[in-house]
């Protein structure tokens, strides 16, 4: 059968893909999104929990990339680099709303660690295991300050090791780990918090209905 | 006064999630009912998060339009707009065959225009447009003439390769007479003037197929 194809990037190697896109050769930027947008675009979206907002910073960052690419040198790994650019623009943008948005009763109490505000969390703990679901975690995720939904991100949900984590985030392995435990720990609160609020939910409607039967 | 198991768990507890376990700590943990929960609530968060990973989402096809696009704006992407002639020679292949030869400069000649493009302005476009027309109606009766004299050396047998080779070639110019509307239609649309350019190249190789064939079965 006749062959009907377009003339693709194809399988250009990494290497060569960003010697070609430092000489602003098109079909090399291509294939450099290629590689990249997707793994790019789930940091985003994790980060922010909107798609507009989360294809509106994979183009940010990518925009970045290729504005500076004459200027990489191999130092570190494109990877790692891209992801830096990446979660610069995430965290700036999140710093910028969170700033736009806090409350003057959550500046006037706010938590030393975080910069968020401190939550009371009482009540018994309620184990999690078999009570999260993605889309509770996502909530509570929503909810971290930005540098600790940075790390639990990349460290929890893309995989990246602590290494990698402290080229991207320009901190030491210790921070990146002792960031990413807090993280945890402010989730596990969370969403201890989420299944309290269930489980009071629930009794008001068990009372309810067995009010209504009496 | 010595830390409680618990506060000397709490300090252990990230090599413990990353798989390093200390005997003593185990034995404790084993038996704190708070610490085993603990290590459980964390173990839950992490596997809930590594399954979060997947599928890995894609943003949509047009981001890299938009990208792109914001490249060519800010010059970082040099346009290809002189370098079409060096494309088109590198897909000709060497015949001995006159009419073939002028077939192909009929094709080089013509995919030009869906190479090059037009302007920005509308008065470019029309330009474009009715130069390309006027180039391409003698080129098309040259190339018409071309092909019908590569396909009579085909031989005259109802070889299931001759029907193929022909049923290719009606294919191959339904597909050209689609990508130049699309290129008439929206002559700045580069991607639709990749596909005529392919749809060319296309025809060309079937044609050198076909006049090899001819030469062979003669």
């Amino acid at each position: 059968m006749v062959r009907l194809r377009r003339i693709e990037g194809g399988e250009l190697p990494e290497s060569d893909a960003i010697r070609m896109a430092q000489q602003g050769d098109a079909a090399a930027f291509e294939r450099l999104y290629q590689l990249h947008n997707r793994r790019v675009y789930s940091l985003c979206l994790r980060m922010v929990g909107n798609t507009a907002e989360a294809e509106d910073l994979t183009q940010e960052a990518f925009l970045q990339l290729f504005r500076k690419i004459s200027t990489f040198r191999g130092e570190s790994a494109f990877s790692t680099w891209l992801h830096r650019l990446a979660v610069n623009v995430v965290l700036m943008r999140l710093r910028k709303k969170s700033a736009a948005e806090t409350s003057l009763e959550e500046v006037t109490e706010p938590d030393e660690e975080s910069g968020g505000p401190r939550r009371d969390f009482g009540g018994p703990d309620l184990q999690l295991t078999g009570s999260i679901d993605r889309v509770n975690l996502q909530r509570a995720v929503e909810q971290l300050p930005p540098g600790y939904k940075a790390v639990f991100v990349l460290h929890d949900v893309q995989g990246f090791e602590h290494n990698e984590i402290a080229e991207i985030m320009n901190c030491s392995i210790g921070n990146s780990k002792s960031q990413l435990h807090k993280a945890r720990m402010r989730l596990r609160e969370l969403l201890q918090e989420t299944l309290r609020d269930k489980a009071r939910e629930d009794r008001k409607a068990a009372g309810a209905a067995s009010g209504g039967e009496e | 006064m010595s830390p409680s198991p618990c506060e000397e768990f709490s300090k252990h507890l990230e090599s413990w999630l990353e798989e390093s376990h200390d005997p003593v700590m185990e034995a404790h943990v084993r038996s704190c009912a708070r610490c085993n929960a603990l290590v459980e609530d964390l173990g839950a968060i992490r596997a809930t998060a590594f399954e979060w990973a997947y599928p890995e989402d894609e943003p949509s096809p047009s981001l890299w339009t938009s990208l792109r696009a914001q490249l060519e704006a800010e010059g970082l992407i040099h346009v290809q707009t002189t370098s079409w002639w060096d494309r088109l020679t590198s897909w000709v292949p060497s015949s001995s065959r006159p009419v073939l030869a002028g077939a192909y400069v009929a094709i080089l000649v013509a995919v030009a225009f869906a190479i090059s493009g037009p302007g920005e302005s509308r008065l470019d476009r029309q330009l474009w447009l009715q130069s390309a027309e006027n180039t391409s109606q003698p080129l098309q009766q040259d190339l018409d003439l071309a092909e019908q004299a590569t396909v009579s050396t085909l031989p005259q047998s109802n070889s299931p390769v001759t029907a193929s080779l022909q049923k290719n070639l009606a294919v191959v110019d339904n597909y050209i007479v689609l990508c130049e509307k699309s290129v008439r239609d929206d002559p700045q649309d580069e991607v639709a003037r990749e596909y005529l350019f392919d749809a060319y190249q296309q025809k060309a190789d079937l044609l050198a197929v076909m006049s090899e064939r001819g030469d062979y079965e003669q």
